[in-house]
C-alpha cells in the first residue's frame, strides 16, 4: 500500500501531468483518425519516449494507448467507420443511434462504460495480475480454438435479418482471411500469382472500405442533406446515461469480466474481447432483437469491454513478457527501452516505477471522462458539415487511413473493391459485421485447429482432453444448442396446452 | 502529430510516384524512407527506429521509418529490392534467404546492396522447466533417437530465422530433418506461452525474448548459440562449450538498398551507418532493449549473405518446407 501511495506522488509533478494531458489529446486525435491505429500511435512516438525520464515516458505511453482504443468510438458513430478494429462490433448500432438523434446518449455511453472498463482493467493489473497471468498462461491451442469457436457464435449476434443472409456474409468474411500465405505450411491462396495478395487482404483497409465506402456510394447515388442532428450540450451528453447504466449494471459487469480475461489470453485482443461481449449482452437482453439497430443496451457490454481488455493484455506483458496483441507489443517496448524490464520479479526489483505506471494508467482512464466529453462535443461538429462537403472529405480520409496503416499503394484498391463489394451487400440486406467477424477470427481458427491437429496426431479427441479446453468445449456446445431445444421446449409444450 | 503523419504519408507517396533519376552529387537532398519488413512493434521494427535516428544525425535529412510486414516480410522485400536505387530508399532488413526456395518471394542477395550488419543475435534452445533434459547433449541425443517424437515450435513461419538455426543444429549433429516435426505460429512470444501450457517440447529463439519466463522459473535455456555467454544470461552455456560444435547461428539485421546503388552514395552511406555503430547512445539503446551489436562492412556483409543463401537453399529443401 505504501508503494501505492509512493507511486502517486511520482506522478504529480507538473511534467509528468502535462505529458500525460499531452499524450492523451493525441491519442485521441490518432484513434479518431480511421486508419491510424493504437499501435501506430505508440510507434510513432518512441522516439521522442527515448528523451524522456521513465515515469513520464512510461505513464504517457499508457495514457495514449487508453485514449486511442476510446477514441475508434468517436468516427464508428459519427461516420460509421471504426477507428479501431475493436470498435467494429457495436459500430452499427452507435451510428444509428447518432442518425436517430439520440448521439449524445450513445457518445456518453462510450466514455464513461469505455472509462469504466479500463478501471476495471487497471484495477486487476495492480491487484491481481501474477495470480491471473498464471492461469493465462495455459491456454494453449486447443483452449485458443474452443475461444474463437465461441467468438464464431457471436455471427448470430451480429447479423440480424435472414439467419442465411448472416451465414453468407461470415463465410464471405473467412474466405477473404484466407487469401496469402497459409499460416501453417506458408502455401499461397487465393493470391492469383499477384504480389500483392501475398500479403493476403489487409485487415484495416478491409474495415474501413466496407463501413464507410457504402455510406459514400449511397450518397452520391442518391445525394440529399438529411437535417442534422441537434448538437448536444457537454451536460447533455451525460443526461441518459446514469439511468441506462443503472438498467444495465449486469452488462457493466459482464463486459469489464469478459474483457479483462480475453484481454490476458495471449493472442485474443480488444476486438475479439468486443465481439465476445456483444454476443453474451444480446442472449441475455430483452430487447436482443433491436441489436444492430441502434439501441443503447448493444453498446455498454462491447465498449467496456474491450477498454478492459487493454489493462488484460498487460497483465501476461508485464509478468511474463509476452504481449496479448500488437499495441502491448510496442508499450512493453517501450518498458525496455526504460530499463523496466517485464518479469515475475518486476514487482521486486521495481516495484516504485511499475506501480508508478500502473496508478498512471488508472488515471488515464479516468483523464479519459473529462478529456473524451471534450473530444466527444468537438467532433459532433462534424456532423453538423453539410454531406456534400463531409462524403468527400470521408472518402479523402478512408484513403489516407488505409495507405497510412499499410503503407502499400495496394491497400487503397483493397479498401475501394471491399467497400464496393460491401455497398452491393447491403443493398440486397446482407449484413456486414458477421463478415468482419470471418476475418477477425479466421486466422486464428485455422490455425490454432491445424496446429493442434498436427500436434495431436491427427487425434480430435485431443481437442477435449484438456480440462480447460472441455469446459470451453461444453460452454460452445451449450450456447450453439441451448436456442434449438429451448425452442423445441417451447414447441412441446405450446402443442400440450393447445 | 497529426500534421506529422500527413506529412509523412504524402512524402512517402511523393516518394513512391515520382522517378527520380539517380543523381547522386548532393545526395542526401530530401528525406529519405527506411523499409522495415515487419510490422510497427517488433524486433525489426525496434533497430529499424533507432537506426533511422542515428541516420538523421549522420546525413541531414529525415529518415522515415516504413514498416511493411505483410506476407511475413515478402511485401516489404520486394519493396526494397524493386524500388529506384538513388539511395532515397534503404531498408533495414533480416535473415531472408528461405524466402525465394519456399516460394514465397522472388529476391535474393543479388537485388540488393550491402551497407553493413548492425546487429545478431544468437539462438538459444528453450525447453519447459520441467523437461527431463537437463542439458543440450541429452536434448539433442534424444532427438536423434527418435526425431518425430517431439514437437518443435517455428515461433513464426518454419523458414524464420529461429527454426532454421535450430535445423543447422541439428543437420550438424546429423539428425534426420525429414522426421522431424516443426509447428508454425504467432511468433517466438506466443510460443514461448504455448511451450510452457504443454504445447511444445522445444522453442528455439532468442534469449532475451524468454528472459522473463527463464526468470519465473517456467521455462530453460539449455544453450546458446553463439561465440560467448550473453553478458545478461551468464549462466546458459554456449553451444560449444557442450557439444564442441563451433556454430554460430542466429538472426541478424543489416541495412541494404537496391541492387545498383551508385558508388558515392553507397559510400556516404557506409561511413554513415559505420559512425551510427560506433556511437555509445545506439550501442546502450540496442542493448537495453536486448538486442545483440555484431558489426559486418559492406564487403564482409555481402559476402556472408551468399553464403547464407547457399545453406539456406540446401535446408529448405532437406527439411521439405
Amino acid at each position: 500500500m505504501e508503494v501505492i501511495g509512493q507511486a502517486f506522488l511520482e506522478l504529480l509533478s507538473p511534467q509528468v501531468l502535462l505529458i500525460m494531458l499531452g499524450a492523451g489529446v493525441y491519442g485521441l486525435t490518432m484513434g479518431a483518425i480511421p486508419g491510424l491505429s493504437a499501435s501506430m500511435a505508440v510507434a510513432l512516438v518512441i522516439p521522442i519516449a527515448f528523451f524522456l525520464d521513465p515515469v513520464p515516458a512510461l505513464a504517457g505511453v499508457v495514457t495514449l494507448a487508453a485514449m486511442a482504443i476510446f477514441a475508434g468510438d468517436l468516427p464508428g458513430a459519427l461516420l460509421r467507420i471504426p477507428g479501431t478494429p475493436a470498435s467494429a462490433a457495436y459500430v452499427d448500432d452507435s451510428y444509428l443511434m447518432v442518425r436517430r438523434g439520440q448521439g449524445g446518449l450513445a457518445l456518453g455511453l462510450c466514455v464513461i462504460c469505455s472509462a469504466i472498463g479500463g478501471v476495471v482493467g487497471a484495477l486487476v493489473l495492480m491487484g491481481a495480475a501474477p495470480a491471473i497471468a498464471r492461469i493465462a498462461l495455459q491456454f494453449s491451442s486447443y483452449e485458443k480454438f474452443w475461444l474463437a469457436c465461441l467468438g464464431l457464435t457471436a455471427a448470430v449476434a451480429v447479423s440480424g435479418g435472414k439467419w442465411y443472409k448472416g451465414g453468407i456474409s461470415l463465410m464471405l468474411g473467412l474466405a477473404i482471411a484466407q487469401v496469402g500465405l497459409d499460416p501453417v505450411s506458408g502455401q499461397m491462396r487465393l493470391t492469383f500469382g499477384s504480389r500483392e495478395l501475398v500479403g493476403g487482404l489487409a485487415f484495416i483497409p478491409v474495415l474501413i472500405g466496407m463501413f464507410a465506402i457504402p455510406e459514400v456510394l449511397r450518397y452520391a447515388l442518391a445525394p440529399r442533406e438529411i437535417a442534422p442532428p441537434p448538437i448536444q450540450a457537454l451536460g447533455n451528453l451525460l443526461a441518459g446515461v446514469g439511468s441506462t447504466l443503472r438498467r444495465l449494471k449486469g452488462d457493466l459487469v459482464q463486459g469489464s469480466a469478459v474483457g479483462v480475461v480475453i484481454g490476458a489470453i495471449p493472442g485474443a485482443g480488444a476486438d475479439i474481447a468486443a465481439y465476445i461481449s456483444y454476443a453474451i449482452s444480446k442472449r441475455f437482453s430483452k430487447v436482443g432483437d433491436q441489436y444492430g439497430k441502434g439501441v443503447p443496451d448493444a453498446l455498454v457490454a462491447p465498449t467496456t469491454s474491450n477498454n478492459a481488455a487493454v489493462g488484460g493484455a498487460m497483465i501476461p506483458a508485464t509478468v511474463f513478457g509476452i504481449p496479448g496483441d500488437s499495441l502491448t507489443a510496442i508499450i512493453i517496448g517501450v518498458f525496455f527501452l526504460k530499463g523496466l524490464n517485464p518479469g515475475p520479479t518486476i514487482f521486486i526489483e521495481n516495484p516504485l516505477l511499475i506501480n508508478t505506471v500502473f496508478m498512471a494508467f488508472l488515471i488515464a482512464n479516468i483523464l479519459m471522462v473529462p478529456l473524451g466529453l471534450f473530444a466527444t462535443s468537438v467532433f459532433q461538429r462534424m456532423i453538423r458539415v453539410p454531406r456534400y462537403m463531409l462524403m468527400p472529405a470521408v472518402l479523402a480520409f478512408c484513403i489516407i487511413g488505409a495507405f497510412a496503416v499499410e503503407n502499400t499503394h495496394f491497400a487503397i484498391v483493397t479498401m475501394l473493391v471491399l467497400g464496393l463489394v460491401a455497398f452491393v451487400m447491403e443493398k440486397h440486406q446482407y449484413p456486414l459485421a458477421p463478415a468482419i467477424l470471418g476475418l477477425v477470427l479466421g486466422p486464428m481458427l485455422e490455425e490454432t485447429f491445424l496446429n493442434s491437429l498436427i500436434r495431436a496426431r491427427g487425434n480430435i479427441f485431443a481437442f477435449v482432453e484438456r480440462p480447460l479446453s472441455m469446459g470451453l468445449a461444453a460452454l460452445t456446445l451449450v450456447i450453439c444448442v441451448a436456442p434449438v431445444a429451448m425452442f423445441v421446449w417451447r414447441k412441446a409444450r405450446g402443442a400440450r396446452s393447445a | 502529430m497529426k500534421h506529422l503523419s500527413l506529412l509523412r504519408t504524402s512524402v512517402v507517396i511523393a516518394a513512391g510516384l515520382v522517378a527520380m533519376p539517380a543523381i547522386a552529387q548532393q545526395w542526401p537532398e530530401r528525406p529519405i524512407t527506411l523499409i522495415a519488413p515487419a510490422g510497427a512493434g517488433g524486433g525489426t521494427d525496434a533497430t529499424a527506429r533507432l537506426l533511422a535516428l542515428g541516420l538523421e544525425q549522420q546525413l541531414g535529412q529525415p529518415v522515415n521509418v516504413v514498416n511493411q510486414g505483410q506476407g511475413g516480410g515478402v511485401v516489404g522485400f520486394t519493396s526494397i529490392t524493386t524500388a529506384e536505387p538513388d539511395g532515397y530508399t534503404l531498408g533495414v532488413i533480416y535473415n531472408f534467404a528461405h524466402y525465394s526456395p519456399m516460394g514465397q518471394g522472388d529476391f535474393d542477395a543479388a537485388d540488393m546492396t550491402p551497407i553493413g550488419q548492425f546487429n545478431f543475435d544468437p539462438a538459444g534452445f528453450h525447453v519447459r522447466a520441467d523437461s527431463e533434459w537437463t542439458n543440450i547433449t541429452e536434448a539433442l541425443d534424444a532427438i536423434k533417437a527418435d526425431p518425430g517424437a517431439y514437437d518443435i515450435a517455428c515461433g513464426g513461419g518454419c523458414g524464420g530465422s529461429w527454426p532454421l538455426a535450430f535445423a543447422s543444429l541439428l543437420d550438424a549433429y546429423d539428425v534426420d530433418l525429414s522426421q522431424v516435426r516443426m509447428i508454425t505460429g504467432q511468433g517466438a512470444a506466443a510460443a514461448l506461452q504455448e511451450m510452457v501450457a504443454g504445447g511444445f517440447d522445444v522453442v528455439p529463439s532468442s534469449v532475451p525474448e524468454a528472459g522473463s519466463l527463464i526468470e519465473a522459473g517456467l521455462v530453460r535455456g539449455l544453450a546458446v548459440f553463439g561465440s560467448e555467454r550473453l553478458a545478461a544470461f551468464p549462466d546458459i552455456p554456449t553451444l560449444e562449450e557442450e557439444t564442441g560444435m563451433v556454430l554460430e547461428l542466429g538472426a541478424w539485421r543489416g541495412l541494404v538498398g537496391p541492387a545498383g546503388l551508385p558508388e558515392d552514395v553507397t559510400a556516404k552511406l557506409v561511413a554513415a551507418l559505420e559512425a551510427v555503430y560506433n556511437d555509445p547512445e545506439f550501442q546502450s539503446a540496442m542493448t537495453d532493449r536486448g538486442f545483440g551489436l555484431r558489426w559486418r562492412d559492406a564487403e564482409d556483409f555481402g559476402a556472408f549473405m551468399a553464403e547464407e543463401e547457399v545453406s539456406v537453399r540446401e535446408l529448405v529443401r532437406v527439411l521439405g518446407l
